[in-house]
C-alpha cells in the first residue's frame, strides 16, 4: 500500500513529540527543553553503549540537541520525530568513533558453539544440575560479559542492535536512520544475535569466559 | 528472503531473528510457526537466540547525570544567543552592501541615460558638417530657383568633382 505524502504527514503529526518540535521550530523554548528530558536519558543509554563512555556520551548527548536546535528551522514533519532524532545521533556517534584516536579494540572469535538450552540470565547465575558447573556467577561479571559481548560488535550491527533492542524500532525505521535497506538491517541484525550467542552462551551455559589480550580473544 | 543463500542454516536463523522481532510477512511467519511447531531443534534455536538477546537487558541503564538537561539547555541558550549577535553584526554591513548596491545602481542608470541621451539627441555640428558641401556653394546655389533645374545641371556634370558638387 502507497503512502501519500499527505497521510505520512498525518501520521507524523500524529506523533506528539513530531507536534513539540513543531513548536521548537517556531521558536517555543519550552517545547524543546520538554524533548531534551524526554530523549536525553534514551540518547545517553544509546550513544553510552555505541561509544563505550558515559562521559562522552553525555557530551555527544548535548551535540544531538545543538544540532536539533540549529536545523530547527528546516524540520518538516515528515516521519517521526525518534527516526529523525536518531539519525542525528548516529551521524554524531559515527563522527566520534571516527575522530577517536584508535583504541584496543576487542574482537572475539566465533567459537563452536555448545548444545543449546540457553536459561534466563537469573537461572544462569544459580548452580544447578551437573549441566552447570557449580561456580557461583556475579550478576556484575555477567554484566560485564554482556558489555563486553556488545562491545566486540561492529559499530554497525552495535547500532543496529541498540536501536532495535532499547529504542524498539521496526527494521524500516533503522533503515532510515542508518541510510541502509531494510534487508542490509534484517542481515545486521542476524549477525549480531549471532555474534552475541556465540560470546554469551558458553559463558552462560558453561563459565566460559572469553579470553582478552592485548584487545584479542586468546583461540583455542 | 536471505542472502546466505549457501548456507541453509543461516538462512533459517536469519528469518527465526525477523520473526522474533516480528517483521516477517503473513507468509513466512505461517511457515516460521509450522517449522516450529514440527521441529524442536528449530524451537531450541529459537529459544537461544531469544534469551541471548534478552541478556542484553542487564545492560547499564543509569539515568542521564542530574543537571544535564540544564546544562544542554543553557548551551543551546548560548547558541541561541550567539545566532542572534550574528545577525545583528550582518545588519549594518547589510545596510552598507544595500547602500552600495543602490549607488551602483543609480551610476548605472545615469550612464544608461547619458549615453541614450547622446545617442538619440542630433548634434548640431554633425548637421552642419552633412551641410557643409551646400553651404560651400550656397552663393551658386541661390542664383537658381528650381531644383529640377539644378538635377538637370548635375546629370550635364556641368560641375567637377573637386567643387564637391558630386554625390
Amino acid at each position: 500500500m502507497v503512502v501519500t505524502e499527505s497521510s505520512a504527514r498525518r501520521n507524523a503529526l500524529a506523533d506528539p513529540d513530531v507536534r513539540l518540535m513543531l513548536q521548537v521550530r517556531d521558536d517555543d523554548a519550552a517545547a524543546f527543553e520538554e524533548l531534551v528530558v524526554r530523549y536525553q536519558g534514551r540518547l545517553v543509554a544509546v550513544l553510552g553503549h555505541l561509544v563505550g563512555s558515559r562521559d562522552q556520551a553525555e557530551d555527544l548527548t548535548q551535540e544531538v540537541f545543538l544540532r536539533v536546535y540549529r536545523a530547527r528551522k528546516r524540520y518538516e514533519a515528515g516521519a517521526k520525530f525518534a527516526t529523525w532524532l536518531f539519525t542525528i545521533a548516529n551521524n554524531v556517534a559515527s563522527n566520534a568513533l571516527r575522530c577517536r584516536s584508535r583504541r584496543r579494540e576487542i574482537t572475539l572469535q566465533p567459537r563452536d558453539s555448545g548444545p543449546m538450552g540457553a536459561r534466563p540470565l537469573d537461572e544462569m547465575l544459580q548452580a544447578s544440575s551437573g549441566q552447570m558447573p557449580a561456580r557461583q556467577l556475579d550478576k556484575a561479571e555477567a554484566r560485564d560479559i554482556v558489555r563486553l559481548a556488545l562491545g566486540a560488535l561492529n559499530e554497525r550491527q552495535r547500532m543496529a542492535v541498540l536501536l532495535n533492542k532499547f529504542e524498539g524500532m521496526c527494521y524500516a525505521d533503522i533503515a532510515g536512520i542508518m541510510e541502509l535497506s531494510p534487508e542490509a538491517v534484517k542481515s545486521l541484525l542476524f549477525r549480531a544475535r549471532v555474534s552475541l550467542r556465540e560470546v554469551l552462551e558458553p559463558y552462560f551455559q558453561h563459565g566460559e569466559r572469553p579470553a582478552v589480550e592485548d584487545g584479542e580473544l586468546e583461540t583455542r | 528472503m536471505s542472502h546466505e543463500t549457501d548456507n541453509p542454516d543461516a538462512s533459517l536463523e536469519e528469518q527465526l531473528v525477523a520473526y522474533l522481532d516480528g517483521e516477517l510477512d503473513t507468509e513466512s511467519n505461517r511457515r516460521i510457526e509450522e517449522l516450529l511447531a514440527a521441529d524442536p531443534r528449530v524451537r531450541a534455536t529459537l529459544q537461544g537466540l531469544d534469551r541471548t538477546w534478552e541478556l542484553l537487558d542487564e545492560l547499564d541503564t543509569t539515568p542521564a547525570a542530574e543537571g544535564l538537561a540544564q546544562t544542554t539547555l543553557e548551551m543551546v541558550a548560548v547558541a541561541a544567543a550567539d545566532e542572534v549577535e550574528q545577525v545583528r553584526c550582518e545588519a549594518p554591513r547589510r545596510r552598507r552592501r544595500r547602500l552600495a548596491v543602490a549607488g551602483s545602481g543609480l551610476l548605472a542608470a545615469s550612464l544608461a541615460g547619458f549615453l541614450a541621451a547622446a545617442l538619440l539627441r542630433p548634434d548640431p555640428n554633425r548637421q552642419l558638417l552633412e551641410d557643409l558641401p551646400v553651404l560651400m556653394n550656397l552663393d551658386e546655389y541661390r542664383q537658381i530657383d528650381d531644383l529640377q533645374f539644378l538635377r538637370a545641371l548635375h546629370d550635364e556634370r556641368l560641375f567637377s568633382e573637386e567643387d564637391g558638387h558630386e554625390r
